[in-house]
């Protein structure tokens, strides 16, 4: 090349000179925006919004678990439809929940600032509810503006310990983590402790839920997780930590378990009780596990920042609706918060013991509960789950 | 003496560069710098910054053992996509002939897809009841459980998968550049054609395979989706370890820092590498190649 080219150290002079320019801009900008990142933590709860409740109207998204609504098949219209139909609200609904702590940890950074990235509802299970709560992330719920839900709502519900009086959360559905078994493969299945057998090496998965794959664990080794101290949560891990050690576990899991029953990979996951209409293993059943299960609710709550709470509100009192509820267990057969849809049932769904369960078949389940420092305990089941 | 608009030239060349270096790497390492010096925790009332330099000995314990993993997955996977990129690349710049155009597409063609998704369908391809796992049962291919799925087989398959275009590509344009007279001399020379690959054509195209490795490797290194969907337990990468602290255990500045070391120890690997195999190999000095 003869033409006029570029010398290189003069280039190299020139480099320098604009990365020195950006460099300045650089510190102009840090000094300017200060803060940023992750800071600041969570408001006070006690200074907490309620939600406002108006003509229920416009755009509403809904954050909620995969296979947790009827999507409305052979001509009838699914419980979003009918809602849209009988409000004339455009509802968004997205299956974006699938480990409470993963979409709290997508979330919050968003949630700090005050925004909800356009969502007014979403569903977590009790304590995320209670942990967002007490980081002011959530607004309260005035009863005044829900007379169908506080109505409809079964007794049993009414008074949580994290939540009494259902300030700011309303629960969507209750279930149960159990056993999901293939009797075709693994017949023999029937405690958590058979999880545990070297005969399913490597075909069993396990949820990424703490609270309830550690409580079933401290289950079988006779530990009550209502009063389990920290020394039997870590017990428990290293149990588990040692069967996903030796290649007994397959798999940690969200929701996303479904995938391994459904493809022949599993014989047995733990799951949760009402998922049958994501599981299309026809051997798969879920089995109530000898020792117990674990017994939950996911709650409809209204995160700060929500757009459209009245819309939000007028959803819950949607769904708390006993026609709605019915066709809603019909579909999703998990337990339903609302009172005496068991009359409304059909004769086949009110004998559903995952739907309608007596207290006989819950009689050894315990409650979902945290371990008395989170911190410490969450820690090193993170460490377990990225073993 | 230049004019002052002549001398601009190169600022206005590299503008767009270096604005989106500013903007989508400067600032957000600033502030991925600030966030790991923050101490504190969520559930304690929140983050501040306290010059809190332990976070980087704190994230680092406990991990060695997936840092050790996520050396050993990318650096196989990258030998791998070396090992079936190069004759591959190989094979479309000299013997292809009209097929050329045809072949480079194919290469490119997964890339029509997300990422993601063929990486999910990979699960569903090694699923334990597939035809193809059944085949290497038979054939007694499969580890232990006779599984390919949530192994570090699958894992590193995966990787290699992923990343084999970016070997490919920069290896072809590489060797399309190559001037085979230089390989004919070579024979005329009489070297025979082993010696003749060994002493001409792999030294010119080292600049395409020192790229194609950095452009495996790096991404191998840090991805996660790979462990994620076709591994199991005992089978995280450092990735994934990253995503549990950011999105699990909310660990932000543990995250932060975690990140931070990870990106020197690539750097410090990545310049080691480019001084073992030459800087001109690295920048590919033209004038050298050959008679113009």
């Amino acid at each position: 090349m003869t033409t006029d080219r570029l010398r290189p150290e003069k280039a190299w002079r020139n480099v320098v000179a604009a990365v020195a320019v950006l460099a300045l801009a650089l510190g102009l900008v840090a000094c300017g925006g200060g803060g940023g990142g992750g800071g600041g933590g969570g408001g006070d709860s006690s200074d907490a919004t309620t939600a406002k409740a108006g003509p229920v109207k416009g755009e509403l998204t809904i954050s909620n678990w995969p296979g947790y609504i009827d999507p409305g098949e052979d001509g009838a219209e699914g419980t979003v439809a009918e809602f849209e139909k009988e409000t004339g609200v455009g509802v968004k609904y997205i299956e974006d929940v699938n480990d409470n702590e993963e979409f709290f940890g997508k979330l919050q950074p968003q949630l700090d600032q005050g925004e909800s990235g356009g969502r007014s509802v979403f569903v977590v299970t009790d304590w995320m509810a209670k942990d967002m709560y007490d980081l002011g992330y959530l607004q309260e719920i005035n009863p005044d503006d829900l007379p169908t839900v506080f109505e409809n709502m079964s007794s049993s519900l009414r008074d949580p310990s994290f939540d009494p009086g259902r300030k700011f959360s309303i629960p969507w559905q209750s279930g149960m983590t159990g056993i999901w078994v293939d009797k075709s493969k693994a017949p023999g299945i029937k405690s958590i402790n058979d999880l545990f057998d070297p005969k399913y090496k490597g075909k069993v998965t396990m949820l990424t839920e703490m609270r309830d794959t550690v409580a079933l664990v401290m289950k079988a080794e006779g530990v009550d997780p209502a009063e389990a101290t920290n020394e039997d949560w870590l017990a428990a891990i290293d149990k588990i930590d040692a069967a996903a050690d030796s290649g007994q576990i397959r798999r940690f899991t969200g929701n996303e378990y479904n995938e391994d029953l459904n493809a022949g990979n599993v014989v047995a996951s733990i799951g949760w009780s009402g998922d049958a209409s994501i599981i299309s293993n026809e051997n798969a059943e879920w089995r109530m596990p000898t020792e117990g299960c674990v017994l939950w609710s996911d709650n409809m709550v209204i995160p700060v920042g929500a757009p459209n709470t009245p819309a939000a509100l007028g959803w819950m009192e949607f769904v708390y609706e006993p026609k709605v509820a019915v066709k809603l267990a019909e579909y999703i057969t998990y337990v339903s918060p609302v009172e005496g849809i068991q009359e409304l049932a059909s004769p086949e769904l009110a004998k559903n013991q995952l739907v309608f369960p007596s207290e006989e078949f819950q009689k050894n389940c315990s409650t979902q509960v945290s371990p008395p420092d989170v911190e410490e305990v969450e820690k090193a089941w993170q460490s377990v789950l990225t073993g | 003496m230049r004019s002052l608009k002549q001398r601009l030239v190169p600022f206005w060349l590299l503008g767009p560069g270096l604005l989106w270096l500013f903007f989508f790497f400067a600032v957000p390492m600033y502030f991925m710098g600030e966030l790991a010096l923050y101490s504190g925790s969520l559930r304690t009332g929140g983050f501040e910054f306290t010059w809190a330099f332990e976070n980087f000995p704190n994230a680092l314990s406990g991990h060695e053992e997936q840092i050790l993993r996520s050396f050993f997955y990318a650096g196989t996977a990258t030998v791998l996509a070396l090992l079936i990129g190069y004759p591959l690349a190989y094979a479309i710049a000299f013997r292809a002939g009209r097929f050329k155009v045809l072949l480079l597409f194919a290469v490119i063609a997964p890339f029509f897809t997300t990422y993601l998704i063929r990486t999910i369908a990979w699960k569903t391809i090694l699923s334990d009841d597939s035809p193809i796992v059944s085949v290497l049962q038979t054939l007694s291919l499969t580890p232990g459980d006779g599984r390919v799925l949530a192994t570090s087989g699958a894992v590193i398959a995966g990787l290699t998968y992923n990343f084999l275009p970016f070997m490919i590509l920069p290896l072809y344009a590489n060797l399309e550049r190559l001037d085979l007279r230089l390989v004919e001399a070579a024979k005329d020379l009489y070297s025979s054609s082993r010696t003749a690959f060994l002493k001409v054509t792999l030294p010119l195209t080292m600049p395409g395979i020192v790229a194609g490795v950095l452009l495996t490797f790096i991404p191998a290194f840090g991805d996660y989706i790979n462990a994620e969907l076709l591994g199991g337990t005992g089978q995280s990468m450092i990735g994934n370890v990253i995503q549990s602290l950011y999105l699990n255990q909310r660990n932000y500045p543990e995250a932060a820092a975690l990140s931070f070391l990870m990106m020197a120890l690539i750097l410090g690997v990545v310049l080691l590498y480019i001084r073992f195999a030459g800087t001109e190999a690295f920048m590919g000095d033209e004038d050298d190649e050959g008679p113009k």
